[in-house]
């Protein structure tokens, strides 16, 4: 058989092992009651049948694929291209969401630093969260750094142009988000 | 109350809700301006290459969520924009398919291959006239149907289907749609697999959470909002972002990036037929309908629309293969009737551009007939209109919505009606200033993909978090998101995951009631005739359509 033919062979059996391994040793592990629970004579369902559903579907497909449609040459594949993009936006994601999360922390310790409260109080980040300018600045630096981050993956190169797009975007779901609307929380401040 | 007094109360409440604004002393309801703001919002996405229905109605329901808050007051106002969008965006995926070569929506594709040759004779607004009348008519007919048949399934399902069929019924709707979603019954059988494990991760009945690894994150399940957007959003945008990194450099990537990449003798965006720019001018050259177009066109709409309707009523068939089943009809009628003279399909033949929109436009209102009558979502956009009920309240969508209480009111059946309303209304909108509008959208195909994509990231993002104020959800999307993207790199359907998600919860409590009502009788879905009817069909929909694959190999 052509290595080409053996994408959806190879893709079958992995998901029905998958589904094997869910199926003896994650559910059984992992669920408090099994198939079918009895208390006090009362019979039900467990919460186990559910997944083991799941695992059932998996199971089936993956033989289905293995089985039936082993042989087509047409099915698609997962390419280390494929893989080398999707790895490079986690990566750019994963950035901007650490400086998202910590640009303002960051930035009203600066404050605290360079110019201290009258009352010499250091200011947290926690009690301004819902202040401006404290609450957009991990938001518009983040999402500046994502759109244009991810602009660079595409484009391969970085133009002012493009920067400031992500930046006047970001700006842009400041104005959509938070501006009109007193009970909504841009990120991170939900979270610090 | 009887049904005609459950009609006039949706009607009222829709025309004679709340108001949104008051000029000269004249209150305007806040119903009719959301359907007329979705749909004008629906027509710009639905014309913009890279974006689609669904990601507008994504990024809308949290802010409209917010705006409008909690109360089945904000029912209608909220599902009415989603209607617009959704409608709007099906006639607005003509456009770019049209001017450009390029389809604003996949359904839009089959829109191309007559459309843009009559863009290129110079005929660009004729071309949208067509695609606007066919697309307004199938989506109208569709519409009528919807609400003629959905109330008459509903009673049918609620007066013959008890627990133990109902299970199976959503059993069968699982497997109808794992199997026939992508064509391939293995790949959507593990799509459907994934959903439902995921919908079980964290959940049960028991104190302990499921599958959950003994992790806080995971002890309360994964929100609706991350696993939805995620795999249905995020992994588009990741596999357009692929795509354009995939693109060559040059002018062609150049075409590409600006949502013009199918455009053959285009590059400038010159209609080469009148040397014009078709998205600021698409009327040069052109001309509206020609005497004797509507009686050209209207069989092949006809036929359409039934097709589509017919597409749109089953789960999980999407109007890509409405628009090629209409197209491969029309094209045999016309094979047979063509005037001496007139185009081939697939070379300007209006014909052809009405035979696709009529049929992919049919397909949206038909596909809610599944949703209302059974509960269950047949595409993306009914699956927004299910989260949008789930997140606001007062209204399940399913077969007891149709329930006439033998006294007072059942509100379910109002909102159903008012439903139906504003999905009229949108469609009178359509009539009217859908065209106009629709025409002047050529600019939105101008918008470079590798910019707009990112920033419809971020928008999704930021719409998640308002939803779930939480970062952690925010990285369970994003995990979702590669999932959508890997499903797709191997051709494995994103919707039957996304279907199966929102059914699992429901599956599982109907069949604990199922079984519990039948004293634990561990084979309740083969002892009762109807409900082992619907597991056979189950299994042989699989078994069919795994043979049907299996025999061209």
């Amino acid at each position: 058989m052509p290595h080409r033919d053996r994408g959806n062979l190879i893709l079958g059996l992995a998901i029905a092992a998958a589904a094997l391994l869910i199926l003896l040793v994650w559910i059984p592990l992992d669920a408090e009651t099994g198939l079918i629970e009895r208390v006090r004579r009362r019979v039900s369902i467990g919460d186990a049948l559910a997944p083991s559903l799941a695992a059932g579907f998996l199971l089936i497909g993956g033989l289905l694929l293995a089985l039936t449609e082993r042989a087509d040459p047409a099915a698609p594949r997962l390419t280390a291209r494929a893989l080398r993009h999707v790895a490079l936006s986690i990566a750019i994601l994963a950035l901007a969401t650490i400086l998202m999360r910590y640009a303002g922390p960051l930035a009203v310790e600066i404050a605290n630093a360079v110019a201290p409260t009258a009352e010499g109080e250091p200011r947290s980040y926690r009690l301004l969260r819902d202040t401006a300018p404290w609450k957009y600045i991990g938001f518009v630096l983040g999402g500046t750094f994502l759109i244009g981050g991810l602009t660079w993956q595409v484009e391969r190169r970085l133009r002012w142009q493009a920067l400031a797009v992500a930046l006047l975007a970001a700006l842009a779901m400041v104005a959509i988000y938070d501006l009109p609307f007193g009970d909504l929380l841009l990120p991170p401040n939900g979270d610090v | 109350m009887g049904v005609a007094e459950h009609i006039w109360l949706g009607v009222l409440a829709v025309f004679d809700g709340p108001t949104l604004i008051t000029i000269a002393g004249i209150g305007l309801p806040v119903t009719p301006i959301m359907v007329l703001a979705g749909f004008l919002l629906g027509i710009m996405v639905g014309a913009t290459p890279g974006l689609a229905g669904p990601i507008a109605m994504a990024i809308a329901l949290p802010i409209l969520i917010s705006i409008f808050g909690f109360s089945p007051d904000a029912l209608l106002p909220v599902m009415g924009f989603l209607i617009g969008v959704m409608k709007g965006a099906t006639v607005g995926g003509a456009v770019p398919a049209i001017l450009f070569n390029t389809p604003g929506t996949p359904d839009a594709f089959m829109t191309t291959l007559d459309g843009y040759p009559m863009t290129q004779r110079g005929q660009a607004r004729r071309a949208l006239r067509i695609a606007h009348f066919s697309s307004v008519t199938g989506d109208t007919f569709s519409d009528i149907v919807l609400i003629l048949c959905a109330p008459f399934l509903a009673i049918l399902v609620e007066a013959y289907l008890d627990l133990p069929e109902k299970t199976a019924l959503l059993i069968l709707s699982l497997s109808f749609i794992a199997a026939v979603v992508g064509g391939s019954a293995g790949k959507g059988l593990i799509s459907a697999g994934l959903g439902l494990l995921a919908a079980y991760i964290g959940t049960g009945e028991d104190f302990y959470p499921r599958l959950s690894l003994d992790l806080p994150a995971l002890s309360d399940g994964f929100p609706i909002a991350t696993s939805v957007l995620g795999v249905l959003i995020i992994g588009a945008i990741f596999k357009e972002m692929e795509g354009l990194v995939r693109s060559p450099p040059g002018p062609a990537r150049a075409a590409r990036n600006a949502g013009t990449g199918m455009r053959t003798g285009a590059e400038t965006g010159t209609d080469p037929g009148t040397g014009t720019d078709p998205a600021t001018d698409p009327g040069t050259g052109g001309q509206g309908l020609k005497p004797g177009d509507l009686r050209r066109i209207l069989p092949y709409i006809g036929r359409s629309a039934v097709i589509g309707t017919a597409i749109g009523a089953l789960p999980g068939i999407g109007s890509t293969l409405a628009a090629t089943l209409g197209y491969a009809m029309g094209r045999r009628r016309h094979a047979r009737r063509k005037p001496q003279g007139a185009p081939e399909f697939g070379k300007g033949a209006p014909e052809g551009v009405a035979a696709t929109e009529a049929a992919n436009s049919a397909v949206s209102g038909a596909n809610l007939i599944p949703v209302l009558s059974l509960g269950i979502p047949g595409n993306a956009a009914a699956v927004f209109l299910i989260l949008a009920a789930d997140s606001i309240g007062g209204f399940n969508p399913g077969p007891q919505v149709f329930r006439l209480p033998s006294e007072g009111i059942n509100s379910e059946l109002v909102i159903a009606f008012g439903l139906f309303t504003a999905m009229l209304l949108a469609n009178a909108l359509n009539w009217t200033i859908g065209g106009v509008f629709m025409r002047g959208m050529g600019v939105m195909a101008r918008l470079p993909k590798s910019r707009l994509l990112p920033v419809v990231l971020l928008l999704t993002l930021t719409a998640i978090y308002v939803q779930e104020t939480s970062l952690t959800a925010l990285w369970f999307a994003i995990g979702f998101g590669v999932l959508g993207y890997l499903m797709r790199c191997l051709g494995i359907s994103p919707l039957p995951f996304v279907i199966a998600f929102i059914l699992g919860g429901n599956l599982e409590a109907t069949a604990r009631q199922a079984f519990a009502a039948t004293g634990g009788d561990p084979f309740f879905l083969f002892t009762h005739p109807i409900a082992a009817v619907f597991m056979a069909l189950a299994l042989a929909v699989i078994v069919l359509t795994a043979r049907g694959r299996k025999a061209p190999q």
